[in-house]
């Protein structure tokens, strides 16, 4: 295989100046959300103040690792992560895919379609095998042999299994690759599993939210390439980085939760003032994403901010979650008042049975003592 | 299992079957007891009974939990009537006045109400713990108490802590994660829940029983002054 | 294993509603304890309320609960022994006066000296009474009396208390409209109580009788917790006022015998119909109300007085303001009362039959001594009261003790101090 040329070397070509350089390599250092020193972190948070080494790392990462090569596939899904990675703002994906990424396949972007489409897919596969990025976009069905979801006539789970065996690694963007997303909702005719659940032999990222946060997908896309590893992942297999802490522990609105100070309805007074919107259904306490803390639109504002409760869709089911405008607090389901009532029904029934049988040992205990002469 | 599963779990068919067995195992000791036999009271009264009912309700909660020493033998033993009232008190405000369990009963019942506000509360649960640790020593220590508890006295004790530490911890964010604290007192909860019908901690709804019986008995007899 | 079943079976029959559902209220708190002077004078944790009722719980738990049957099935609580009912007899009679101050005290508002009475029922069904009171009960049974008097001697002592007093005891006097019923401690003990009485009665123009029949009010069936012994001496008395014709029956200065005439009687029997149960403490209060009694003013007003509230009379029996209407209008300045008092006033000590019961002595004295400290605690060395097994209790203390006291019946103050 010849020597592919490097990043650095590539933009050098394209004209793009050392100070250009530097900069470049900062601002993908500061995106990375690493820790700033070993092994601690401050006030339990990472923060994304890059180390001086950092920036030097990433410095060398460009200066001599080729683009990273990626495969995008999608299954059931909307294009919606797409679209949040389209609209990443540092980097844009315009400079993602100059600089640091070379996308070999994607549905919803390239130009290409049909035969030619999959054709470029096998090349890529073939001659970048064991180098390239596999990022899922969407949930994977197999029920029915998966017949549910098929591309150029080939079930996804085969069009999956196949792209996974020569992935270095594979990360799985939004919440339907993630943990099935949508189509895994009640009643989920398709039953919509998880990318970690059809490829069990392979680490997978999950980057989940509905969609993810650009800045995430981007950024650790830039840290695979910088590291050559995996970031740090949490028991759900997200990067701790992004999805450490949850919205409620970076929610701007966070006093007024301590205060008590709630919005009751959506154009109430309270509302109106900001308040916190835990009695609205917000989802915040129990979300891990970064939507609080770097924000969305370039950090420009999150749900919470602009006025909507959290909906929780960084986390596995978040659509069975007992409702986005029911309190967390609250139980999943409202109870069956039919069951409510049988069960009612049964204990009135079996207390009753109870009752008659205590009252009959009362009447035998009479009559023994008058029997025995009392 | 992730706690993240454990949650929605405990939150969800667990919640759902703990709760059929609350209602269903109340209605069972309730009916037990209803249906067991009451004889009709003869005796002419001399006092209003209602008043006396009256009286004894306003006694035994307006009174009783904040006035303790109306009572002689508060002084004689101050920790049960402080801790034993704190508790009550605490746990009282705890789940009908705090926010997130206001939520609870909102999905419930349909309707909901003003709260207190989160440090009120908080405080409120604290006492209630430190009053439930005092509660546990006290029946350890007091040779009369010994003498009365069984494991099912100790057994109401943990059934009832878990929850309200559990919940304490989850809200300050205090240790592990919120999840695993969540479920955590979701499966408390759950537990409390099935436990309830099964034990003493029933007294709640025998206390109208026992309450309006006293009422009866003393305005029967005039007293009640 | 013959006792112990009769007494199952007792509290099998006697649990209903009322009963069961007192006992699924209890949440084991033990505040009970700190209000029995039984406990609080000895510090033996038996001594507890809620563990003299103990025997209910479980006859009940074992028998009409599942959970209950469970635990006996497991081995986690053992079936009622006759061990069991010999412990039980003796906290359950000696160390328990049933003066319900626990119920009081109790946040779920049970009624446990009614449980506790409960549970002497079933050691009565065992055949379980102390001797003492059992022989008592045979004495009354047998004499009409539990100290033995018969008619013959009882006969002689009304004679004699009319001589040594120079009162009139309207006997036997048919459609007189009320009949007053004494107890025999007051025959034999406090005998000028019956003179005082009959002034108080002569002076308010009240039309009175005494029945010869029914001359004993004390109902030491009530004691055993026996029910056919307690309707046997109720009878008495019911039958001997239908007889008579008169309108109301009028307990004398007796507690546990207003319990049984007017609070327990109606559950058990058929009592004549529109005959009225009262007490003298409270027709002290109407005829003072009425104007039908006039006292002297500050007649007992030179030394500081206090009230010992009767369990039966006042706590249970609703009357505590008449005695207070008395004593503030004999003792103005000084009439102090004890801390506690009233409801919540505490026992004697020899209530429910324990001053019957020869091995209950020291338990009666120690918690006396509660009583002392209450007096010491307000300054007061004379103390009246409106029941004569306190007074029993308060003059035999005072001699055990050695005390400075003064002790007054109630009738005999107001007889005392009449003004015309």
């Amino acid at each position: 295989m010849t020597k592919r040329e490097t990043i650095q070397e590539r933009l050098s070509r394209q004209g793009v100046g050392r100070r250009e350089f530097f900069k470049l390599s900062s601002a993908l250092a500061a995106f990375l959300s690493l820790p700033v020193r070993d092994g601690t972190r401050v006030l339990g948070v990472d923060t994304i103040t890059p180390r001086p080494s950092l920036v030097r790392q990433v410095r060398h990462a460009l200066e001599t690792k080729p683009r990273v090569p990626l495969i995008w596939l999608e299954f059931q899904d909307c294009a919606g992560c797409t679209e949040s990675i389209s609209r990443s703002l540092s980097p844009t994906l315009t400079d993602l895919v100059l600089n640091t990424i070379d996308i070999e396949y994607q549905e919803t972007l390239m130009a290409a379609a049909g035969t030619q489409a999959e054709a470029a897919k096998q090349a890529a596969m073939d001659k970048y095998a064991g180098q390239y990025l596999l990022v899922v976009e969407g949930s994977v069905t197999t029920k029915d042999g998966g017949v549910y979801c098929t591309v150029a006539g080939k079930a996804n789970d085969a069009l999956l299994k196949e792209a996974a065996q020569g992935a270095a690694a594979i990360i799985a963007v939004g919440n339907c690759a993630s943990f099935g997303g949508i189509p895994a909702a009640a009643p989920a005719p398709t039953q919509g599993l998880g990318v970690d659940q059809v490829i069990t032999d392979k680490p997978v990222i999950n980057l989940p939210g509905c969609p993810g946060i650009p800045e995430v997908y981007t950024n650790t896309v830039v840290h695979y390439l910088v590291f050559g590893a995996l970031p740090e992942l949490d028991e759900l297999n997200r990067p701790k980085s992004f999805y450490g802490v949850t919205i409620h522990d970076r929610c701007l609105r966070r006093p007024f939760y301590e205060a008590g100070k709630f919005a009751g309805s959506f154009d109430d007074e309270g509302y109106r003032k900001g308040y916190c919107l835990y009695k609205l259904g917000c989802k915040g306490p129990t979300t891990y994403n970064a939507c609080a803390s770097i924000r969305w639109m370039n950090g420009l504002s999150f749900p919470i901010q602009s006025g909507h409760p959290c909906l929780g869709c960084s986390q596995p089911g978040f659509w069975d979650g007992g409702g986005f405008y029911q309190g967390q607090s609250a139980p999943l389901e409202r109870p069956d008042l039919l069951a409510i009532g049988a069960a009612a029904g049964s204990g009135l029934a079996l207390g009753a049975a109870a009752a008659a049988a205590n009252r009959a040992q009362k009447r035998r205990a009479r009559t023994e003592r008058n029997e025995s002469g009392g | 299992m992730t706690w993240d599963e454990v949650l929605r779990f405990a939150r969800g068919p667990l919640f759902q079957v703990a709760l059929l067995i609350f209602v269903g195992g109340m209605t069972y000791r309730l009916i037990r007891v209803l249906l067991l036999g009451w004889e009709r009271d003869r005796v002419p009264a001399m006092g209003s009974k209602s008043v006396g009912v009256l009286k004894s309700y306003l006694k035994g909660i307006l009174i009783w939990p904040f006035i303790p020493w109306v009572k002689d033998t508060f002084k004689r033993n101050p920790l049960i009537y402080v801790a034993g009232g704190l508790f009550h008190l605490g746990l009282f405000v705890v789940i009908f006045l705090g926010t997130a369990h206001m939520l609870v009963w909102k999905s419930l019942l349909g309707f909901g109400w003003p709260t207190l506000s989160l440090p009120i509360v908080d405080w409120m649960a604290a006492g209630a713990i430190v009053a439930m640790l005092a509660l546990f020593i006290n029946r350890l220590v007091n040779p009369v108490l010994r003498m009365i508890s069984g494991p099912a006295e100790w057994l109401n004790w943990g059934v009832v802590f878990l929850p309200l530490v559990t919940g304490y911890i989850m809200t300050h964010h205090l240790w592990f994660g919120y999840t695993t604290l969540f479920s955590l007192h979701m499966l408390a909860v759950d537990l409390l829940l099935i436990y309830i019908p099964l034990s003493r901690i029933s007294h709640f709804m025998f206390y109208f029983f026992s309450r309006t019986i006293h009422g009866t008995e003393y305005g029967k007899r005039g007293v009640m002054p | 294993m013959l006792a112990t079943q009769e007494a199952l079976n007792q509290f099998v029959e006697e649990t209903g509603g009322w009963i069961a559902s007192q006992l699924e209220a209890c949440t084991r708190c033990g505040m009970c304890t700190e209000a029995c002077h039984f406990y609080l004078s000895s510090g033996n944790p038996a001594y507890s309320p809620v563990w003299k009722m103990e025997l209910l719980r479980r006859a009940y738990e074992g028998r009409f609960t599942l959970s209950g049957r469970l635990k006996l099935a497991l081995g986690i609580e053992k079936p009622i022994s006759d061990a069991d009912l010999e412990v039980w007899r003796t906290i359950d009679y000696e160390a328990c006066t049933l003066c319900n101050r626990c119920s009081q005290v109790c946040p779920m508002g049970i009624d446990i000296g009614s449980l506790i009475h409960g549970v002497r029922g079933a050691l009565a069904a065992a055949d379980m009474v102390p001797n003492d009171l059992e022989q008592a009960t045979q004495k009354q049974i047998e004499d009409g009396s539990p100290l033995g008097v018969d008619l013959d001697t009882w006969k002689d002592r009304m004679d004699w208390i009319q001589d040594e007093w120079d009162v009139e005891l309207p006997i036997d006097v048919q459609g007189a409209d009320t009949m007053a019923v004494f107890t025999s401690i007051e025959l034999m003990k406090f005998p000028s109580n019956i003179a005082y009485i009959a002034r108080i009665m002569k002076a308010a123009g009240e039309s009175w009788t005494i029945s010869s029949k029914g001359r004993e009010v004390v109902n030491f069936g009530l004691f055993e917790g026996n029910t056919e012994h307690t309707v046997l001496f109720l009878k008495r008395i019911f039958d001997a006022a239908q007889e008579l014709g008169v309108k109301r029956v009028m307990v004398t200065e007796c507690g546990h015998a207003y319990e049984a005439l007017r609070w327990t009687s109606f559950n058990l029997m058929q009592v004549p119909e529109g005959l009225e149960v009262t007490h003298i403490t409270g027709m002290l209060g109407e005829f003072l109300n009425a104007g039908r009694i006039k006292l002297k003013a500050g007649a007992m007003d030179d030394r500081p007085i206090t009230f010992h509230d009767a369990c039966k009379i006042q706590r249970k029996g609703g009357h505590i303001k008449e005695p207070r209407q008395i004593l503030n209008i004999l003792a103005p300045e000084n009439f102090v009362e004890m801390t506690p008092n009233r409801e919540e006033g505490i026992c004697c000590g020899a209530g429910g039959g324990v001053i019957s019961i020869k091995e209950a002595d020291q338990k009666r004295y120690d918690a006396f001594e509660l009583k002392i400290d209450q007096m010491d605690q307000i300054g007061a060395q004379r103390v009246a009261m409106a029941c004569s097994n306190c007074r029993l209790q308060f003059t035999d203390c005072v001699q055990h003790f050695d005390l400075d006291w003064k002790v007054y019946g109630l009738s005999q103050m107001v007889a005392e101090s009449l003004a015309e």
